[in-house]
């Protein structure tokens, strides 16, 4: 596939909320409102997504080739037709590891310069 | 989809996702409401009304910051494809910016002239609370008689809306002092005339009510652009003092770059500096008129509070002084805002060539959607396939409007720079209609405008996608390509655009060829002189040195003999004016009221007027002016001889019908002294070839001495003696300033120009009007030929002749133009009656310019479906069959 040799540095940094779509992808396919509470679960309801916002994203992360739109559907009786399931693409997942070591890096830079203090690391 | 029952906040989202792009909402707007469900009903159970509030509020926020990127992404998607379509149709991009770039330039052009002039607020303060007062004779009509020093007073001291009065003349005088003797244009002003309209100097201060007083030391303001070119903006001017009227006046400001109305001047004095208004006759005559008058409203008064006021004040004065407001004057006083007096004479002009104007805007639209349909049917294919991958028709009818709004755009940037380029050309003909036309200028407005008019086009070509896409597309996956191109729908709406755009070019040239009718019936006038080798000059005697009238006469003697003695001049005269005077033309003339010797006036009725020159005994025969009866003056008519007078047929034909006016004698100082006419002589348009003849008198220099135009007939070329004749004028007082040279011939010429640009103009747009018609019909008919190749093919098969071909082509064109043609006629009649005004000795419905504009449109359409006719005639049925 073309994405695969694509490079993720041009796509970063990321935007706050377009890490998050991407890590709320990480684990398995979700539909929009389940990438909404994955999102405002793990971040303790911090980052709350709004309709608007959440497709914005989807529609860019498409358009880039970080995301798919998933064949595969729920069972017959789990299933609503309105809602669409996205998954990663390994372009996708490419680029949020980039960024989450970008995240790593500028960590590390600020423990060398000592900015933790202890008790707030632990 | 199933239709269920939507709750309102539903429903108001829903409305809320309109925001997006139709695209995006196709794409996302189902689960998106979905989504907004699931929220809804969680924030309900969880946060009550402060959960559904905070989810609104995101809501509403979340769309709004995700449609302008939508939108911007989209635009730049539809932007990049438009530009590849467009670079691979070239002549069809180059033909229709082309197109476009005439209709909005010339639309531009005349828009910057009419924002300046006509709708711009005059660049003083509150310019519009400013007044022009008019003294007027209904009965006898005179528009402008000029006001008196009592009427001035009068009229300030009476009213009671006006917040300040103020008067004005313009001079010219003789200023020493700097450098030669130069002959400076003067503005002669009330003590407050700026402060009125509110203009602060740059310099010094300008006019203080002491100034005014009458004795007090003499003073002068200086324009800006005089100071800068004459002074080169010496800042130390404030103090400098010159001789004028041999007095010696003393700056004491400069004005800023401000447009000066009535007059631009050189420089201005107050009224007490002025030799003649401050002289013993004018300020006690009543009747002693030559000032004009601007007021400004009071802050809470209506103009048409303020025009009852006036008419009052008027009334005031008939009753007063019965003598100087007699019944038979129709005396009465008129007060109109000063920005509709300054743009009277330009407003119907510049309102017919806006029209014209925005004809060929529309007929240019026609075309490029012409255009534009003929190129559809070609990318059918294209069109039809982008349908079939799933473009919705709102998607593509986007996509087609940004590909015409470019081509809008290209256009609008070319014609903006056309107009740009344009604009000095058409301040120099706004000039001769109106002062204000130094005030023309390209400006944001105008900017705005050639965007709105850039935008308006695109809609109104580009919407021709709205009507022929609709049917096409399912149309183009069933029956292939061929099928879906000639639908009757379309050709219809060809033929539509093609009938209005013969009609508006119709009616542009209808327009153009009554104006042009009008102008060369102007040309033929027999002016009553010939101006051919003839050179006038202004000749302006330092008039403090010539104050009897023997040393008047004295200097025009030696003046007349000296250019009389240089070879190659044939006679000259000296005179107070001549014939089309680019100084006077188009003003009313100064006339003096006379009795006739054994006709007293009847009781109640104004004595008789008429124009008075002063001439030279070879005045007539150096302009060539014929002698009907009697004699012209010789040198034996002097100081010393009894008065006599020549005077025109016109005047002859009004005051004697029956008689023979030679021999009769007149006074015009009642009856002190008595002028016997000694002559008749042909009627001369002095005033412009378009104004008749008015009642005229001639009196001689001798005995009337007042001198301020040189005339010299000449056996060559005039302007090659012109440095000649201003030396012997030096020769004889090097103290005299000689102003506006220039041949009669040329004054005759100038004394046209506002015509002669207006029917260039006209010409212009009709002449584009035509070609963008006749391309268009070229073009329609070659496109249906090229449509028709196989049906016709069947024809010639069948046995039809070349012949019958080329005139089913012919007829099927010619239908259509005739049809146009028709409209046009209706729509001209109805229109040119605009026109009148500015038409000489043609009537708006003139038979001859309609028989010849149908013949010349005619021809012309007959010529461009020539081609394409002798096209189709000329194919050959085999190859025909085979095309597909």
């Amino acid at each position: 596939m073309a994405a695969k040799k694509q490079e993720a540095e041009p796509y970063l940094p990321l935007t706050p909320a377009m890490f998050h779509v991407l890590l709320a992808l990480a684990d398995g396919e979700k539909h929009g409102y389940a990438i909404l509470k994955e999102v405002a679960r793990r971040t303790d309801g911090r980052v709350r997504l709004s309709a608007g916002t959440l497709y914005g994203i989807i529609h860019r992360l498409n358009g880039e080739g970080m995301i798919l739109e998933s064949s595969k559907r729920p069972e017959i009786g789990l299933d609503d037709e309105r809602r669409r399931y996205y998954r990663l693409t390994d372009f996708g997942r490419k680029v949020a590891i980039a960024e989450a070591r970008r995240m790593e890096e500028i960590v590390a830079m600020a423990r060398a310069k000592k900015l933790f203090r202890k008790p707030e690391l632990a | 989809m199933k239709m269920r029952n939507r709750s309102l906040s539903e429903r108001i989202f829903r409305m809320v996702l309109r925001a997006l792009p139709f695209d995006f909402r196709a794409d996302y707007g189902p689960e998106m409401e979905q989504v907004f469900r699931d929220q809804h009903s969680e924030a309900k159970e969880q946060g009550g009304i402060v959960g559904l509030i905070r989810l609104w509020w995101a809501a509403f926020l979340g769309i709004f910051r995700t449609a302008p990127r939508q939108h911007w992404d989209m635009l730049k998607q539809d932007c990049a494809y438009a530009m590849r379509m467009m670079r691979r149709n070239p002549i069809f991009t180059a033909v229709c910016v082309l197109t476009l770039a005439l209709g909005i330039g010339a639309n531009t052009a005349i828009f910057s002239v009419v924002h300046s002039v006509l709708l711009n607020p005059l660049p003083y303060r509150e310019g519009g609370q400013l007044l022009h007062i008019r003294q007027q004779e209904q009965k006898t009509g005179v528009e402008n008689m000029g006001f008196s020093v009592h009427e001035i007073e009068d009229y300030r001291q009476m009213n009671s809306t006006l917040a300040g009065v103020v008067e004005y003349h313009g001079m010219r005088f003789t200023l020493f002092g700097h450098g030669d003797p130069e002959r400076v244009r003067t503005g002669v002003v009330s003590w407050n005339y700026f402060d009125l309209f509110g203009v602060k100097p740059i310099l010094g201060r300008t006019f203080l009510p002491d100034d005014d007083e009458l004795g007090a030391p003499a003073v002068l303001v200086l324009s800006y652009e005089y100071w800068r070119t004459s002074f080169n903006g010496d800042p130390h001017i404030v103090g400098k003092t010159f001789t004028m009227n041999d007095k010696v006046h003393t700056v004491v400001g400069v004005l800023p770059a401000v447009p000066q109305y009535p007059n631009e001047n050189d420089v201005y004095m107050p009224t007490s500096a002025c030799p003649f208004r401050s002289s013993k006759e004018m300020i006690e005559g009543r009747d002693h008129r030559m000032m004009e008058v601007f007021a400004r409203l009071k802050p809470d008064a209506s103009l048409q509070a303020s025009r009852a006021d006036l008419s009052m004040v008027a009334n005031r004065l008939r009753a007063e002084y019965p003598k100087f407001y007699t019944d038979s004057m129709g005396y009465s006083t008129v007060a109109a805002p000063l920005r509709e007096e300054l743009t009277r004479n330009a407003r119907p002009t510049l309102l017919v060539l806006f029209a014209a104007a925005g004809f060929v805007l529309l007929i240019a639209c026609a075309n490029v959607a012409n255009l534009t349909l003929s190129r559809m049917a070609r990318r059918e294919r294209e069109l039809t396939v982008r349908a079939a991958l799933g473009a919705g028709r709102s998607r593509m009818l986007r996509q087609l409007l940004t590909e015409s709004l470019l081509i809008a755009f290209l256009g609008g940037g070319l014609g903006l720079l056309l107009a740009y380029q344009s604009l000095p050309l058409l301040a120099e003909f706004a000039a001769r209609l109106t002062p204000r036309a130094r005030e023309i200028h390209v400006d944001v407005t105008v900017l705005l405008f050639t965007l709105g008019v850039a935008v308006g086009t695109s809609i109104l070509f580009g919407s021709i996608f709205a009507f022929s896409s609709r049917e096409d597309m399912a149309a183009g996956l069933k029956e292939g390509v061929v099928a879906a191109t000639g639908g009757k729908r379309k050709n219809r709406l060809r033929s539509a655009l093609l009938v209005s755009q013969v009609a508006f070019s119709f009616m542009l040239l209808i327009g153009a060829g009554l104006m042009l009718r009008s102008l060369l019936k102007l040309q033929e006038t027999d002016a009553g002189f010939v101006p051919q080798r003839v050179l006038t000059m202004r000749v302006n005697l330092n008039w403090s040195k010539y104050t009897t009238n023997p040393q008047v006469v004295s200097v025009s003697r030696r003046l007349l003999e000296k250019v009389q003695s240089y070879p190659g001049v044939l006679s000259a005269a000296l005179s107070s004016g001549f014939p089309l005077d680019p100084v006077r033309i188009g003003q009313s003339p100064v006339q003096g009221d006379y009795v006739i010797e054994g006709r007293p006036p009847r009781p109640g009725e104004a004595n008789p007027r008429t124009s008075v020159r002063i001439a030279t005994p070879d005045y007539f025969k150096t302009l060539g002016i014929r002698l009907l009866e009697g004699r012209t003056f010789n040198d034996a008519d002097n100081e010393d001889a009894p008065q006599v007078g020549v005077i025109n047929q016109t005047m002859a034909r009004h005051q004697w019908p029956q008689e023979d006016p030679v021999g009769k004698r007149i006074s015009f100082d009642n009856r002190d002294h008595w002028v016997t006419i000694i002559g008749i002589v042909a009627d001369v348009h002095e005033f412009g070839l378009d104004r008749a003849p008015v009642d005229e008198a001639f009196g001689p220099m001798a005995q009337n001495p007042a001198l301020s135009s040189l005339l010299v007939r000449t056996s060559g070329d005039p302007m090659s003696m012109a440095r000649q004749i201003s030396q012997a004028v030096h020769d004889v007082d090097p103290e005299t300033a000689i102003t506006s040279v220039v041949s009669l011939e040329q004054a005759r010429r100038d004394s046209m120009t506002p015509p002669r640009v207006t029917t260039n103009l006209l010409a212009l747009f009709a002449g584009l009007a035509l070609l963008i018609a006749v391309a268009g019909i070229g073009g329609i008919m070659a496109f249906s030929v090229s449509q028709r190749v196989h049906e016709i093919g069947i024809r010639m098969t069948l046995g039809a002749a070349p012949g019958s071909i080329l005139r089913m082509i012919l007829g099927q064109s010619m239908r259509l133009v005739l049809f146009g043609a028709g409209l046009g006629l209706a729509g001209a009649l109805a229109m040119t009656g605009l026109l009148r005004t500015m038409l000489f000795e043609v009537t708006p419905t003139d038979p001859f310019t309609y028989a010849g504009v149908t013949l010349v449109f005619i021809g012309a359409a007959l010529l461009a479906s020539y081609i394409p006719a002798r096209r189709a005639a000329g194919i050959d049925p085999m190859v025909a069959l085979r095309f597909e």
